[in-house]
C-alpha cells in the first residue's frame, strides 16, 4: 500500500514540479529509519520523496521561517509544493488564517495519516543503536537491529499526539495521496486524555511533575524553533535584552517562565501538531502544556485552531458579551 | 540579586515590608483603577499594606508573562484591575485582556500554581470604596493561603528524577 | 607499577560510595526514570546506578564549562557622606572542588583537547576553565557500545583512546577493572576494590586490544580544512546541505566541543553578577551587531560556521586537531536529522565545480 502511495506521490510531484518553485517533502536521512525534510527543486530529486509513519516532521514551518523560502513573493513567482499530514494541514490553515501565507502560494499534497512513529518509544523496546533496517508492513513495524528482527505493533509506538488525533485527513489540499484514514479520536474526552490524567492529580503533584520534567530542559529552544506557529523566531521575547525578561540562569523558575510564555503565545493558535515535543532532545512533554490551553479554548470558546481559514483565533479578538469565558 | 527574585524588592517608599512579609503585586490601569486606588487613598479608606502597585497604560497591556513571572518567583498574589467593560479608555483593551486572563487563570493550576493567587477585577476611578473592598478581600485571601513558595530554585541534580507521565 | 583494581558488579555501589568521600564524584545516569530516556552526568548519590550501557545524551562539558557560571559579583556602595560618588566592590565568585567523573567516554575526554587549546594554551588563558580542568579527573570507559552515529576514529580518537584520561575502566562480565593512568589518580584508588588476578587482567587486556583495533566511523577528514574554504562561497552547496536546519542550537548544546559563550551582567538594585553562559552560533543574536546588522542572517551562514569552525578554522589554527570528537551527539539529537558527517563528507566531492 505504502509502495503504491509513494509511486502516486512521485507521479503527482513529477507532473506538478514544472509549475512549482519546489516541493517540500520527506526523504530518507542518513540512518536507516528516520526521515529528514527534503526540498525538491529538480526532477532528479523526486525519487528521494517518501511517505508513511516515519514522516514525523511538520514541514509547514519552512514556509514562513527565515530564510523564508519566499516570504514576499515576486509578481508571478511560482507556488511552493508541500506535503502535509492531517495535523500539518492544520498548521497550514493557521498560517493562512494569520496571513503569513496565502492559499495560492502553496500547492498542497495531502497525505491521509495513519499515525507517526515515536522513536523514543521504539527505543524502549528495541536497542536502536545499530538498526540495520526498519520497515512497515501494514500495521506492524519491523526493525532489524542486525541480530534480531523485531515486530512491533505500530499502534504501540505512535507519537503521543496521534492517539488523540481527530483530523488525520488533511483539511486543505490540492491532491490527496492514498485512501482516507479513520480518526483515532472523535471527542474532546478522548483527545485530551493525558491532560485529564495530570489534572486529576493534586496541585502539589502537578507542580512536582513539571518541576522535575522542566528541570531537564537545557533551554536550547528547539521546541520554539520547531513550532511552525512560533513565527517571531529571531525576534523572540525570551531573548530580548532590553527589557530582559529572563535571566541567563538555568534554574527551574527560568524554565517555567519560558514555557509559560511559549504556551501563552500559542494559546488559541496551537494546533497540537506535536513538533515542539518531538524536537525536544530531553524528552520533555512540552506539547502537553499547550494541550491544556487548547482544551480550555475548546471547552470554553468552542474553538480549535487550524480548522477554518476564515476563523479568527480567539485571543486575537473578543466578544463584548464575554463574561467568564 | 536577580535570583533572589521579588522577595528582594523593597517598597518604593523605603519603609520596611510589613511584618508578615506577604507581597501582592497590583497591575492597575492608568485611567480607571489607578485613579480608583488614588480615590481610596484621598478618602483615607483603610487598606491593607501588602500591595505594591505597578501602573500600566491599560489592561490590554497586561501580558500574562507579568503574572507568570511574579508567581513563579514567589510573589504571594497578583491583582490586575482595569476599567469596567465598555468603559475602557481605549475602547476595547480590557475586552482582549479579559479573554487572556480567563484563559491564563484556567491554565495556572495545570502547572501546579494555585489559581487563587491571581485575581482580576474592574474598578473605576470614582469607586474608592469598591477598591478598598477588592484589595481587602484579596489580601485576606492571600494571607489565608500564606507565602507562595514559587517554583523550586534548586535543580534536581541531587534530587529525584522524573517518573514521566503516568 | 600502575595501580589497578577490580570492582565486582555487586560491589560497584559501595566502591563509588567510598570514592565519593574522597572527591566530588559524578556519574552518567538517567535524567528520567526510563531506561531509554535522556541521560547526563550528575553528582553521585548512594544507590544511584551509573548508566554505562550507552553514551549519555549530554556530554561532560558542563563540568568544565558550566551552562551558566558566575564570574564575579559586584556591589555598588554609595558614598556615606551622601555625595554622588559610589565605589564598586568586586568579588571573585569562583569555587572549584576536586571532581572525578566516573564513566566518561574517550570522545568526551577527546573533546577537552580542543577545549584546552582554546582556553588554557594561550594567547588568552581562562583562569576559570584552567582551575576546573586541573581539578577534574576522568575515569574513562573503554568503549564497546559505539552506535551507527559514532565516528571517533575519523577525527583522531578511538574507542580505547585514553589521551587526557586519568583512569581507565574496562568492563568485564563480572565487574570492572580500573587502572590509574597517573600517580595522583592512583591515590584515589587506594584501599578500594580487590586485586586484579591474572585471568581478569588478561581478559581486560584483550578487550582493550580489540577496542583499540576497532575503527569507528568512515568519514574521511583529510583535507577538509581546504575543502571547506573552497565551498565557503558556494551558496548552492549550503542550501542543499542544510535547508532543513531549524537554527535551534540543539547540536551545539549537546556537543562536547562547542564552547562558545556569552557574558552578561545581571543587576538588581545595587548588586549584580557577571555571568558566563553557553551561547550558540546557531542563534541569530550570536552575531547580531549593535547597528542591527547581522553578518550571519540565516541558518545557512550559521550552520556553515559550525562546520567551518570545527573542520577548518580550528585545524588550521591548532596544528591539525579537529574541533569535533566524533561523538555523534549532534546527529542523534537534531530534530531534523542533519548529519554532520554527510556535510563534511560532501565538502570535498567536486569541491571545485560550481
Ligand atoms: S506549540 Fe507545539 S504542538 Fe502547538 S503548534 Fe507549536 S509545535 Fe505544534
Ligand atoms: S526543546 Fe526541550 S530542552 Fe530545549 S528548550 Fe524546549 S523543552 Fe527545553
Ligand atoms: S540541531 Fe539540527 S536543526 Fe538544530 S541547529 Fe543543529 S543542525 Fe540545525
Ligand atoms: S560536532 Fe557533533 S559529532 Fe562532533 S563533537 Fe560535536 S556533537 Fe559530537
Amino acid at each position: 500500500m505504502l509502495e503504491t502511495d509513494r509511486n502516486q506521490l512521485h507521479k503527482l510531484v513529477e507532473e506538478a514540479l514544472p509549475e512549482l518553485d519546489m516541493v517540500i517533502g520527506w526523504g530518507q536521512s542518513t540512518d536507516s529509519f528516520q526521515t529528514t525534510p527534503v526540498f525538491v527543486r529538480d526532477a532528479k530529486q523526486i525519487s528521494q520523496l517518501t511517505l508513511g509513519p516515519f514522516c514525523s516532521q511538520n514541514l509547514t514551518g519552512y514556509l514562513v521561517k527565515p530564510p523564508a523560502l519566499d516570504a514576499a513573493p515576486k509578481e508571478g513567482a511560482k507556488p511552493i509544493g508541500i506535503c502535509v499530514k492531517g495535523c500539518d494541514s492544520r498548521s497550514l490553515v493557521a498560517l493562512i488564517q494569520e496571513k503569513f501565507l496565502t492559499r495560492e502560494r502553496v500547492r498542497i499534497f495531502g497525505i491521509p495519516c495513519r499515525g507517526t512513529v515515536d522513536w523514543n518509544k521504539v527505543g524502549k523496546l528495541v536497542d536502536l543503536s545499530n538498526v540495520k533496517s526498519a520497515t512497515v508492513e501494514e500495521d506492524v513495524l519491523v526493525v532489524d537491529d542486525s541480530q534480531t528482527t523485531h515486530r512491533i505493533k505500530l499502534e504501540e509506538v505512535l507519537a503521543r499526539k496521534c492517539y488523540g488525533c481527530r483530523y488525520p485527513n488533511p483539511l486543505i489540499q490540492d491532491v490527496t495521496i492514498g485512501e482516507p484514514a479513520t480518526p483515532r479520536s472523535t471527542s474532546i474526552e478522548s483527545s485530551y486524555r493525558d491532560v485529564d490524567r495530570l489534572d486529576a492529580k493534586p496541585l502539589e503533584e502537578r507542580l512536582d511533575f513539571w518541576q522535575s520534567e522542566l528541570d531537564r530542559c537545557i533551554r536550547c529552544y528547539a521546541c520554539r524553533n520547531a513550532c511552525p506557529l512560533c513565527v517571531c523566531q529571531d525576534k523572540c521575547i525570551i531573548e530580548s535584552r532590553e527589557p530582559r525578561w529572563l535571566t541567563q540562569r538555568v534554574g527551574i523558575p527560568e524554565k517555567f517562565l519560558f514555557h509559560f510564555i511559549h504556551a501563552m503565545h500559542l494559546a488559541g493558535r496551537c494546533t497540537g501538531c506535536g513538533e515542539c515535543e518531538r524536537a525536544c532532545p530531553m524528552d520533555i512533554p512540552v506539547t502537553l502544556i499547550k494541550e491544556k490551553l487548547n482544551k480550555i479554548m475548546e471547552e470554553r470558546l468552542g474553538y480549535s485552531a487550524g480548522l477554518d481559514v476564515e476563523a479568527v483565533p480567539p485571543l486575537l479578538t473578543f466578544n463584548p458579551g464575554d463574561t467568564e469565558i | 540579586m536577580t535570583d533572589e527574585g521579588p522577595r528582594s524588592i523593597a517598597p518604593a517608599d523605603g519603609t520596611a515590608a510589613d511584618t508578615q512579609g506577604i507581597k501582592i503585586v497590583g497591575f492597575l490601569c492608568n485611567w480607571c483603577s489607578y485613579g480608583g486606588a488614588d480615590t481610596a487613598g484621598v478618602c483615607r479608606f483603610k487598606q491593607p499594606t501588602d500591595l505594591r502597585v505597578v501602573r500600566i497604560p491599560c489592561t490590554g497591556r497586561m501580558d500574562p508573562l507579568f503574572i507568570a513571572k511574579s508567581l513563579i518567583y514567589g510573589v504571594d498574589g497578583v491583582l490586575v484591575s482595569g476599567c469596567h467593560p465598555r468603559d475602557c479608555h481605549y475602547a476595547v483593551g480590557n475586552f482582549y485582556a479579559r479573554r487572556r486572563m480567563e484563559a491564563f487563570k484556567a491554565f495556572l493550576p495545570f502547572m501546579g500554581i494555585d489559581t487563587r493567587r491571581f485575581k482580576y477585577t474592574w474598578v473605576s476611578a470614582s469607586e474608592g470604596q469598591q477598591w478598598q473592598k477588592v484589595v481587602t478581600e484579596f489580601s485576606e485571601q492571600i494571607h489565608e493561603l500564606g507565602p507562595n513558595p514559587g517554583v523550586r530554585r534548586q535543580t534536581g541534580e541531587n534530587s529525584k528524577v522524573s517518573t514521566g507521565l503516568r | 607499577m600502575a595501580v589497578k583494581i577490580f570492582i565486582a558488579t555487586d560491589q560497584l555501589d559501595s566502591v563509588l560510595e567510598k570514592l565519593a568521600t574522597k572527591i566530588d564524584l559524578w556519574i552518567p545516569a538517567l535524567l528520567k526514570e526510563d531506561k531509554s530516556g535522556p541521560t547526563g552526568f550528575i553528582p553521585y548519590e548512594p544507590g544511584k546506578s551509573p548508566v554505562f550501557e550507552r553514551q549519555t545524551t549530554l556530554p561532560t562539558k558542563k563540568l568544565l564549562l558550566p551552562q551558566v557560571e558566575t564570574l564575579l559579583r559586584f556591589e555598588y556602595k554609595k558614598d556615606p557622606e551622601g555625595g554622588s560618588t559610589s565605589s564598586i566592590v568586586v568579588d571573585d565568585a569562583r569555587q572549584v572542588r576536586p571532581t572525578l567523573v566516573f564513566g566518561a567516554r574517550s570522545c568526551d575526554v577527546r573533546a577537552l583537547i580542543t577545549m584546552d587549546r582554546v582556553f588554557s594554551q594561550g594567547p588568552y588563558v581562562d583562569p576559570y576553565y584552567v582551575e576546573r580542568r586541573k581539578n577534574t579527573f576522568f575515569a574513562t570507559l573503554v568503549c564497546e557500545q559505539n552506535d551507527s552515529k559514532c565516528f571517533c576514529s575519523s577525527v583522531g580518537g578511538g574507542p580505547a583512546d585514553m589521551e587526557g584520561s586519568h583512569l581507565k575502566i574496562v568492563k568485564l562480565d563480572e565487574g570492572y577493572v580500573v587502572e590509574a593512568l597517573t600517580k595522583e589518580a592512583g591515590s584515589l584508588l587506594e584501599g578500594l576494590g580487590e586485586a586484579v588476578d591474572k585471568a581478569k587482567d588478561t581478559k581486560a587486556g584483550k578487550i582493550v586490544k580489540e577496542a583499540s583495533k576497532r575503527i569507528v566511523g568512515d568519514l574521511d577528514t583529510k583535507g577538509c580544512a581546504e575543502a571547506f574554504r573552497n565551498r565557503f562561497a558556494q551558496n548552492d552547496f549550503w542550501v542543499q546541505m542544510v535547508s532543513q536546519c531549524l537554527s535551534c542550537g540543539v547540536c551545539t548544546y549537546v556537543c562536547p566541543t562547542c564552547y562558545c559563550f556569552t557574558i552578561t551582567d545581571e543587576t538588581q538594585n545595587l548588586k549584580g553578577e557577571r555571568m558566563r553562559s553557553w551561547d550558540s552560533c546557531m542563534f541569530s543574536q550570536y552575531t547580531l551587531e549593535a547597528s542591527g546588522h547581522n553578518p550571519r542572517p540565516t541558518k545557512l551562514e550559521r550552520y556553515r560556521n559550525r562546520v567551518g569552525h570545527k573542520f577548518s578554522y580550528i585545524p588550521e589554527k591548532y596544528e591539525g586537531i579537529l574541533g569535533c570528537c566524533g561523538c555523534g551527539r549532534c546527529i542523534r539529537s537534531c530534530p531534523v536529522t542533519i548529519d554532520i558527517r554527510q556535510v563534511v563528507g560532501n565538502l570535498k566531492e567536486n569541491s571545485n565545480e560550481q
